[in-house]
């Protein structure tokens, strides 16, 4: 069955070249759930100067990397993600794509995906991201119902989301739409809105088991009593009907919590599991470029202080050695259904076939590949992976002076785009 | 020889003995300015940190006295805990004289008598000390009143001191002089000296502690050690200020140092006489006898690769420790490690401190336990040290475990209690007496192996701290006793099977399985634990599957974060063992000592 709208779509392939993801901390509230880098406090030009400090810090980031400058790694797909990237006037949008596409060299093929929230998707933007060279639009739905979306605190109320929706699949061939399994949502209605997700041509379906973090509101709404945590038990009957509707209208499991049809998968996302590089740039994104992996300030203020002094805007970074890069490829490839390749794994011939017999886990082609049972075990599993990882003896460094420079001279030949010159 | 003045401080745990020896050696002026520090003689970290004195610590002192003569005072720090019973008795063999330290606050404790009588066996002119008078909670009329009655002395001859201010111990260091009697023995007479420790020094080979008894021993002499039959050199010798200072010789009444050459301080037994090749005296001193480990464990590294830097941090730590002694043993959960025998849970804790922390060694270590005497049918005595070890029931007609003459010393009120959590672990009562009004002293027989598990522990926390306890070995008795195993996923762990009284293994076996259940994280597969007999299964759980997930999405790209996660995680299973695909943390094998009665 075809939906309306749906045109043939770039085969999916692995990225060759680079990533870059470009994060938009702006929202116009905030939901209940949420931890990440995020305000709700912003204006007109608040927003033009992090546009503008997101592209200063590609320069700063070109100008200490040959490769980048010299464009030797072509970019193949670029994520715009927030935050609600939505929220961008038109105008800005098309200056911040137009900015980052002057400045990388973007394959003809690049993947370019831009999250949308409902309430701030509407034609208009639909458009412009259209004509900016957008093809991909992953839409934050998380519900269909007014009462889940109540209690995750969205913006967006069920119908403003459906329309959303509509626009986002009549606008471009490729759209993701992330769902959340909220506390009270039964497998029938879960089914129901995959269903009509499906209908309108979504390609691509995210569906996270709800995470309670600290400080959120809907955390401490369960601590003083107000809302009641399903049961683990309920989480995991909730997951297993997930998938079994995705599969019944056509949607393949890729990793843990992604399904979509065939071809559809985030190339983008894809890549951060086959750990390819990728640059992150904007208010608390984080990047992954060589062997070195930072995270930016979150805090907007501290961010544009560190661009306007010229300074890279890194709250850490760390460069990675054998031991944590191997164990954060097992772990990252325990997630997709691709699994983990046997050779990196010191596992003892018994407890492989313990998992098997459990249907933790499958083995096959020289690969361990979780079962859905597994995925749902995926943290337990992860823990006990992370001792049987083979890996060399050395560790990481990490700096977390927050001024972005190399503390030594010995990492800095492991490390092409070092940030100093001293 | 008029002079000297060869005296040790015998005290309970934590009454002040190391404070007072501070300040005799400054009174002295033995130590002065930069080597001021507290607790000078204790030198090991962890004797500072804990209090106790593990090694004796001899030194020698100028004393000018209001006479007008100048003394030498030999102090012999003794080690102060129960473990090492053996150790201070030969040190109070190479004194006369021993001040008995009494905290002014606790008054009389369970090893202030075990000492006391000690010291009065070997005919030791005791000098009554109060210390700590100084703490607003003393009460040293009372306390006298406590001594007077325990050794029979007048109340006048009680000297009170605070070793931390300095009050009254210059009274004391005129009453050492006054009382203590000098040394008697003869310079002329063929050479005899004891040897009350011993270190390893890797300059100068294996050090003997000494106090000459008679006659002279001096440097580049043949010496021959009676008890061992064993000749060496004297390639220095000397006595003790802060450090060993080198001399010609030593000579009956004085208290030093010999280095032998030995390579192996086992081979310089404390107790054992020294006396030259080529005048031997006839007789060798009495009370010699070897330091006997009484209690055991497996240590296993939670490394495998750690194997041989455990054997050689063991190998290390037993030149300076003649008691310790450890066998390679292989445990099919365990894999390689040691069985290690200990003179009693203090040396045993001591020990698996310094490998962590002087060796950076993790350890998992076994559940202590004692050594048993099993009869065959033949009636050949095997000796078992290791629980898992245990013949199976039909091949054997007798168990024997070792008992303890266990006395305890609390206030009265807290006598019911003593009294249950002691017959609860197959005590019997012998006898109780009062020392004063307030406080009782009750003696128990008690199977050594209960004393082990958790008998301290429990009994601090039945008087809130304020019993204190001491015991020595007294035989081996026979008992109705059989090994419990512990299976895993169907498989025994033989680093969990213990042994316990029959009429008790049902009860253990459930606990020990409701222990294990709360102790075995969640794993990803079910785990079941079961208790057994011979082949007969007495109780059994099962740790559930691990369920709780999270699918994290990878927000922004952020991987470090899960990554750092697992780090850590990992980091906190370095006291994990993997048995079969189940992992158990060290305390599972301690589970034990978590059991209800």
């Amino acid at each position: 069955m075809t939906a309306p709208g749906m045109q043939p779509t770039p085969p999916s392939r692995p990225a060759r070249g680079g990533g870059v993801y470009v994060h938009v901390p702006f929202c116009a509230s905030i939901c209940s759930y949420c931890h990440f880098a995020r305000t709700d406090h912003h204006d007109a030009e608040l927003r033009r100067r992090t546009v503008e400090a997101t592209l200063a810090e590609l320069d700063l980031r070109r100008d200490q990397s040959s490769v980048l400058r010299a464009g030797l790694r072509p970019v193949d797909t670029l994520y715009i993600g927030g935050g609600t990237p939505s929220i961008l006037e038109a105008e800005l949008f098309r200056d911040l794509l137009d900015g980052l596409r002057g400045r990388l060299n973007l394959a003809d093929d690049a993947e370019v995906t831009a999250e949308a929230n409902p309430e701030s998707f509407d034609e208009d933007t639909a458009i412009t991201w259209s004509q900016a060279g957008v093809n991909r639009v992953s839409l934050g739905v998380q519900s269909l119902r007014d009462g889940t979306l109540d209690l995750l605190g969205r913006a967006a109320d069920a119908a403003t989301t459906r329309a959303a929706l509509e626009r986002a699949c009549a606008h471009f061939d490729r759209v993701s739409a992330d769902w959340i399994l909220a506390p009270g949502v039964t497998p029938e209605a879960l089914a129901a809105e995959f269903a009509e997700a499906r209908a309108l041509g979504v390609g691509h379906i995210s569906f996270y088991i709800l995470e309670w973090h600290p400080g959120t509101a809907l955390t401490r709404a369960a601590a003083e009593g107000r809302i009641a945590p399903d049961p683990d038990e309920r989480v995991e009957a909730v997951y297993l009907a997930a998938l079994s509707a995705l599969n019944a209208l056509g949607y393949e499991q890729y990793e843990v919590s992604n399904a979509c049809l065939p071809g559809q998968e985030s190339r983008h996302n894809s890549a951060y599991w086959r750990r390819r590089p990728y640059l992150g740039l904007g208010p608390g994104a984080h990047g992954f470029w060589g062997r070195r992996r930072h995270a930016n300030h979150a805090a907007t203020d501290r961010y544009l202080a560190a661009i306007d002094a010229g300074r890279l805007p890194e709250a850490s970074w760390e460069l990675l050695d054998g031991a944590a890069g191997r164990l954060e490829a097992a772990i990252l490839a325990l997630r997709t259904c691709e699994g983990v390749d046997l050779d990196r794994l010191a596992v003892s011939e018994e407890a492989l076939a313990a998992g098997c017999a459990e249907e933790l886990w499958v083995l096959d082609r020289h690969r361990l590949r979780l079962t859905t049972r597994g995925f749902l075990r995926i943290d337990a599993i992860e823990s006990w992976l992370s001792s049987h990882v083979i890996v060399p003896e050395r560790c990481a460094r990490v700096d977390t002076s927050g001024e972005g420079r190399l503390p030594c001279r010995d990492s800095k030949q492991h490390h092409p785009n070092g940030t100093t010159r001293a | 020889m008029d002079q000297y003045r060869n005296f040790c401080i015998i005290a309970h745990i934590d009454h002040g003995k190391s404070t007072l020896a501070d300040r005799l050696l400054e009174l002295t002026g033995t130590v002065i300015g930069k080597d001021r520090k507290a607790q000078v003689l204790d030198s090991m970290d962890l004797e500072q940190e804990r209090g106790i004195t593990i090694k004796s610590h001899p030194i020698r002192m100028e004393y000018a006295a209001q006479d007008g003569r100048t003394y030498t005072l030999n102090l012999i720090d003794t080690p102060g805990h129960v473990d090492f019973h053996y150790e201070v008795s030969r040190s109070l063999a190479a004194c006369e004289g021993a001040i008995l330290v009494v905290d002014a606050a606790q008054g009389i404790q369970a090893q202030t008598i075990n000492n006391l009588y000690l010291a009065v066996e070997h005919n030791l002119t005791i000098l009554p000390v109060i210390n700590k008078i100084d703490l607003p909670a003393a009460d040293p009329d009372a306390v006298t009143d406590q001594i007077v009655d325990l050794i029979g002395c007048d109340a006048s001859e009680v000297i009170r001191v605070s070793a931390k201010t300095g009050e009254g111990v210059d009274a004391l260091l005129e009453a050492i002089v006054a009382q203590v009697p000098p040394p008697a023995g003869d310079v002329k007479a063929q050479a005899q000296a004891l040897i009350f420790d011993s270190i390893f020094d890797p300059y100068v080979g294996a050090v003997a502690y000494v106090r000459m008894m008679q006659g002279t021993i001096a440097k580049g002499q043949r010496i021959r050690l009676i008890q061992q039959q064993r000749d060496h050199e004297v390639g220095e010798i000397g006595w003790f200020r802060l450090s060993r200072v080198p001399r010609k010789e030593l000579s009956a009444g004085e208290v030093g140092y010999i280095a032998t050459g030995a390579k192996d301080v086992r081979h310089i037994r404390v107790g054992d006489t020294v006396t030259l090749v080529d005048d031997p005296c006839l007789e060798a001193m009495s009370g010699y006898s070897e330091a006997k480990p009484m209690v055991f464990s497996g240590f296993y590294p939670t490394d495998n690769d750690d194997y041989d830097n455990l054997k050689d941090a063991l190998q290390k730590l037993q030149l300076n420790d003649a008691a310790l002694t450890f066998e390679p043993e292989k445990s099919a959960a365990l894999g390689f490690g040691f069985r290690c025998g200990f003179l009693g849970l203090l040396h045993l804790e001591i020990i698996q401190e310094r490998l962590e922390r002087e060796y950076d060694l993790n350890l998992i270590a076994t559940l202590p336990n004692v050594e048993y005497e099993v009869v065959d049918k033949d009636g050949k005595i095997l000796l078992v040290e290791n629980p898992a070890l245990m013949p199976p029931s039909q091949e054997i007609t007798d168990v024997r475990e070792p008992f303890v003459r266990l006395s305890v010393i609390s206030p009265k009120e807290f006598i019911g209690a003593i009294i249950q959590i002691t017959l609860e672990r197959r005590g019997t009562q012998r006898k109780m007496e009062y020392i004063d009004t307030e406080r009782v002293n009750i003696e128990f027989d008690l199977p050594l192996s209960e004393l082990v598990v958790d008998y301290y522990d429990k009994l601090k926390s039945v008087t809130r701290g304020y019993a204190s306890m001491d015991y020595e070995y007294t035989e081996h008795r026979a008992g109705n006793l059989i090994k419990l195993d512990i299976m895993i996923n169907g498989e025994p762990v033989d680093a969990l099977a213990f042994i316990v009284h029959r009429d008790k293994a049902h009860h253990w076996g459930m606990e020990i399985c409701r222990k294990l259940k709360e102790l075995i994280p969640r794993q990803m597969f079910q785990v079941a634990i079961q208790a057994a007999i011979g082949n007969r299964v007495i109780a059994r759980t099962n740790v559930k599957a691990f369920r709780k997930n999270v699918t994290a999405k990878c927000y922004g790209g952020d991987i470090s974060r899960k990554r750092k996660l697992l780090e850590k995680q990992k980091a906190g299973k370095r006291r994990m063992k993997q048995v079969g695909s189940v992992e158990i943390p060290q305390e599972a094998f301690m589970a034990v000592l978590k059991v209800e009665r």
